[in-house]
């Protein structure tokens, strides 16, 4: 399977994996404490104990990117794993049920999806993650679940979207209509049939949805509202935004690595996504 | 006298997912001017690859063509292909099987078929629109003018493939490749093509070669014929002489799966067993001996050459049929 | 008659969503905490306040609310934006402010991505697998894949604040200078129109290269015209479907869709104001924002497919 890939992404999956080693393993690298200041600010790369920099605050990149890899992979992950799972099974439902159910569903999906995606889940954090006394902040354990939830309610249509279409397509196949025709359930045929073919491009989305969720997490963080203060890439970048003078390291590295990881996820997701194309055309 | 068309050697291989394709094997044959040639073979025989190949006309990039083509003592192989292009459409022509796909469908048939005397020959707007409508008249579709205005996907079948005539002629090629040209249309339209191909040819004193899977179509529309196999050309003789003296069994099958009027209707026609040779694999004996009736060890073992038996007529056979007068 | 029904079906589930959409985010926006009117009352008595509520129509509940706002849209008002002291002006007053420099960098945007797409779509897809077109088409994937904001904080930092070469911030309408207009634009054009650009030219590629294998094209190139005719008159029109309907997407969705480009470099479009209104409370805006870009998004929808009926016969006698 991974020797069929071209070399782009072989890189894209190799670099995934690092981004994954990092947001695991990272706490047990021997890297510097990402919370402790240093004596050297704004130092550039290859800077000596710093192999990336510091930033105007004299924090560590380095470390600072490895835990910011956790935070913004947990949170890409988990929405991505829960839009999946109520995109799916709404998909599913629609493109297999069709009709009326179909016709609502498909407007659901669509209404999400006519909001530009930064502003619904702006509008979404803004009523979620704030208090009604402005003089009590908002725990940050709260906001990061509030955080994900929008991020997920900002997948799940997508996801919806396209295990409907992939549903439709394997609905109509013949193996299905024969399971039909042959009196299986219903229940059954989505356990035996749908399921396991639709599976495929759901992973396939769901790569292009984590490179979605980054970016648009990144993006809510350069807005002000992101998780708490620069424990993720984006917030990094929010930090960094006033410094650029001082420790243009401070933007450039966070930032290389955030695109860095969404062109990857869009690598494979797109590669996964080609292979199945020709899967499905075949039908 | 020197030949208007020669093709000597001519060999085509394409580099595939599963090996080097031998497409066209070693094929020589050559054509007078006005003269048609009927190129015949099953699908996958090699016999379009031919013809594009004559032309220059290979657009896969992954084709390796050796030997040599010769038009009115010009080599073409040699040319670079901006001279190649400047033969295209004024000397050569070519039209395809299947008019929905060959003409573009987002163009009107008079921009079509204006194109080539506008670019090549220089004709003004209102010179080469009444080109084209002399074009549409003698290919013989009624209500030049109007047709001139449609989309190809206006017209019925018999009508796109006389506009694919039309725009073939439209710089007066020497001489025309048709493709299949009757393959995709009804019955009575078949006859109705081949008729106009034919006339159209005798009046502007034009070669042809009619490339077909049916040997029946070929008939009365060529003055030679060359029988294709496996890439490789295993008959070659003037077209009466080969229905007379057919030699290559290959041949006699092909033209016993014919459908004739004396036919009683019910009984089933011959059909031949089995299929082509895997065209990736080196040919060990003759391609066909798997499917002759006549094949012996030799046939399997040896490849046959292309050998003369007089009068021009050739084939690639150990154990040729005998002739019947 | 079929093509009618079929085009008025569209529509129906179009302003569906439209109502779907706009409802949804003001029903959202209501339950923020703290009301807007606690923002936009400034009276000391309890009567006074209850006037000034009255006056925002604040005092609606969401449907009625909503339906007053439906009502006001048809004839052409945007509704109120509130201001404090419980006075209002017309939302339509800063809607005519930041839409002319909206939908000029969205007209910028598509004039830069389509004017390189479409000859690298046409190159790339003309010597595909050779090596010019995987170096570039690598290229391509990842500017598609570029989030626009990274390339705004990136070549905001190397043309701004390194090079100091252009500013990074601020609009500067052409009536002040076209110099200064553009200078101002070519910064966030840049960061909306590579990643836009690349993903065009992918589009195209793919189309003109299943094109190529058409027997038509073939039979243009044995008419003996050049290639790059060939190329422009018989592949470009049959290949353009799928661009000019992404294209057309993205029109509304450049309209209103760059939220964070429009925050970064301080334009002050539609995108700053939506983030404006979403902070600010202001509800009934922010409903008139986002119709606009869905009216904008239908308005473009259709338009597109007149165009392809233009461009390809094909689908005007589909369904005849």
């Amino acid at each position: 399977m991974f020797k069929k890939l071209n070399l782009f992404s072989k890189v894209s999956f190799v670099w995934i994996g690092l981004m994954f080693f990092f947001a695991i393993a990272g706490k047990l690298l021997p890297i510097a404490d990402p919370t402790e200041y240093f004596d050297v600010t704004g130092a550039g790369l290859f800077t000596a104990g710093h192999i990336l920099g510091t930033d105007s605050n004299g924090y560590d990149l380095l470390a600072n990117v490895v835990v910011g890899a956790r935070n913004s992979l947990s949170i890409a992950v988990i929405s991505v794993g829960l839009g999946s799972l109520i995109g799916g099974i709404l998909g599913i439902a629609a493109g297999y049920v069709r009709g009326k159910t179909d016709y609502v569903l498909s407007v659901v999906f669509n209404i999400f999806l006519s909001i530009p995606n930064l502003i619904l889940s702006l509008v979404l954090i803004a009523v979620l993650a704030s208090s009604s006394d402005p003089t009590v902040p908002v725990p940050d354990s709260r906001r990061l679940v509030v955080i994900i939830a929008s991020l997920t309610i900002v997948i799940f249509p997508i996801l919806g979207r396209i295990t409907r279409g992939s549903t439709l397509a394997w609905t109509n196949s013949e193996f299905v209509i024969a399971a039909k025709s042959m009196g299986m359930k219903d229940s059954q045929i989505i356990k035996r049939h749908i399921i396991p073919n639709v599976l495929p491009s759901i992973y396939a989305v769901a790569f292009l949805g984590v490179g979605i969720v980054i970016v648009v997490e990144g993006a809510l963080s350069l807005l002000g509202i992101g998780v708490g203060d620069g424990i993720s890439w984006g917030s990094m970048l929010a930090r960094a935004q006033g410094d650029l003078e001082f420790a243009p390291a401070s933007l450039l590295v966070p930032l290389t690595f955030l695109a860095l990881t969404v062109i990857a996820c869009n690598q494979v997701g797109d590669a996964l996504r080609q292979r199945l194309d020709s899967r499905e055309s075949k039908l | 006298m020197s030949n208007f068309l020669k093709v000597k050697n001519l060999d085509v291989k394409f580099s595939t997912a599963r090996g080097l394709l031998h497409a066209v094997k070693d094929v020589s044959f050559e054509l007078n001017s006005g003269e048609s040639l009927g190129i015949v073979g099953e699908s996958g025989s090699g016999k379009t690859v031919l013809s594009r190949a004559t032309m220059g006309l290979l657009t896969m990039s992954t084709a390796k063509k050796s030997g040599s083509v010769k038009l009115e003592d010009v080599e073409l192989t040699e040319l670079t292909r901006e001279e190649l292009r400047s033969k295209w459409g004024t000397e050569m022509a070519i039209i395809f099987q299947d008019p929905m796909t060959a003409l573009n469908p987002v163009r009107r048939i008079g921009a079509q078929i204006s194109e080539g005397p506008r670019v090549r020959m220089g004709l003004s707007k209102a010179e080469a629109k009444k080109h084209a409508i002399e074009l549409l008249t003698l290919v013989q579709i009624p209500e030049p003018e109007k047709a001139m205005k449609k989309f190809p996907s206006q017209l019925s079948g018999g009508m796109r493939q006389r506009v694919m005539i039309a725009i073939a002629l439209a710089c007066s090629p020497k001489i025309l490749f048709a493709d299949e040209p009757t393959t995709a249309l009804d019955v009575t339209v078949q006859a109705q093509i081949l008729s106009l191909l034919t006339s159209l040819r005798k009046k502007l004193n034009m070669a042809m070669v009619l490339v077909t899977h049916d040997l029946g179509v070929v008939a009365g529309h060529t003055d030679k014929i060359a029988v294709m196999y496996a890439g490789e050309i295993v008959e070659f003789a003037k077209t009466e002489d080969l229905f007379r003296n057919v030699r290559m069994p290959y041949t006699e099958a092909l033209i016993n799966s014919i459908p004739r009027i004396t036919t009683k209707s019910g009984t089933r026609l011959p059909v031949i067993d089995g299929r082509l040779p895997d065209p990736t694999i080196p040919l060990v004996g003759c391609g066909f001996a798997p499917r002759c009736k006549y094949a012996t060890d030799k046939c399997r073992t040896e490849h046959p050459d292309l050998v003369d038996a007089g009068n021009g007529h050739m084939y690639r056979c150990f154990f040729p049929l005998k002739v019947m007068n | 008659m079929h093509k009618l029904n079929q085009i008025f079906q569209a529509l129906t589930k179009l302003l569906l969503v439209l109502v779907g959409a706009t409802f949804l985010l003001s029903l959202i926006v209501r339950l923020l905490p703290g009301s807007p009117a606690d923002f936009y009352t400034n009276a000391f008595n309890e009567e006074d306040r209850l006037l000034q509520i009255k006056a925002l129509g604040l005092d609606r509940n969401a449907f009625s609310s909503y339906a007053h706002w439906i009502f006001d849209l048809v004839r052409g008002d945007f509704g109120p934006f509130f201001m404090s002291g419980g006075s209002t002006r017309p939302t339509s007053l800063i809607i005519a402010q930041s839409i002319p420099r909206s939908l000029l960098i969205m007209l910028y945007v598509q004039i830069v991505s389509l004017t390189i797409a479409i000859p690298l779509g046409l190159l790339t897809a003309y010597r595909a697998d050779k090596a010019v077109d995987r170096i570039i088409s690598t290229g391509l994937f990842a500017g598609s894949a570029i989030p626009g904001f990274a390339l705004a904080l990136s070549l905001g930092y190397f043309f701004g604040v390194r090079l100091q070469l252009l500013p990074t911030i601020g609009y500067v309408p052409i009536a002040e200078g076209l110099g200064e207009h553009f200078k101002h634009l070519i910064l966030p054009v840049a960061s909306l129109s590579i990643p836009l650009c690349a993903s065009y030219a992918r589009i195209l590629r793919a189309e003109i290269i299943s094109t190529l294998r058409q027997d038509y094209v073939t039979m243009a190139v044995s008419k003996g015209i050049s290639n790059s005719r060939v190329l422009i008159k018989h592949v470009l029109r049959p290949s353009s479907t799928s661009l000019i309907t992404t294209a057309s997407l993205n029109m509304g969705a450049l309209i209103g869709g760059t939220v964070i480009i429009d925050q970064i470099f301080a334009l002050g479009g539609l995108g700053q104001q939506i983030t404006f209104a979403i902070f600010a409370r202001q509800y009934i805006a922010l409903q008139s924002y986002i119709a606009l870009i869905a009216i904008a998004f239908i308005l473009f929808t259709v338009l597109a497919d007149l165009l392809i009926g233009v461009v390809d016969p094909r689908t005007r006698n589909r369904n005849v």
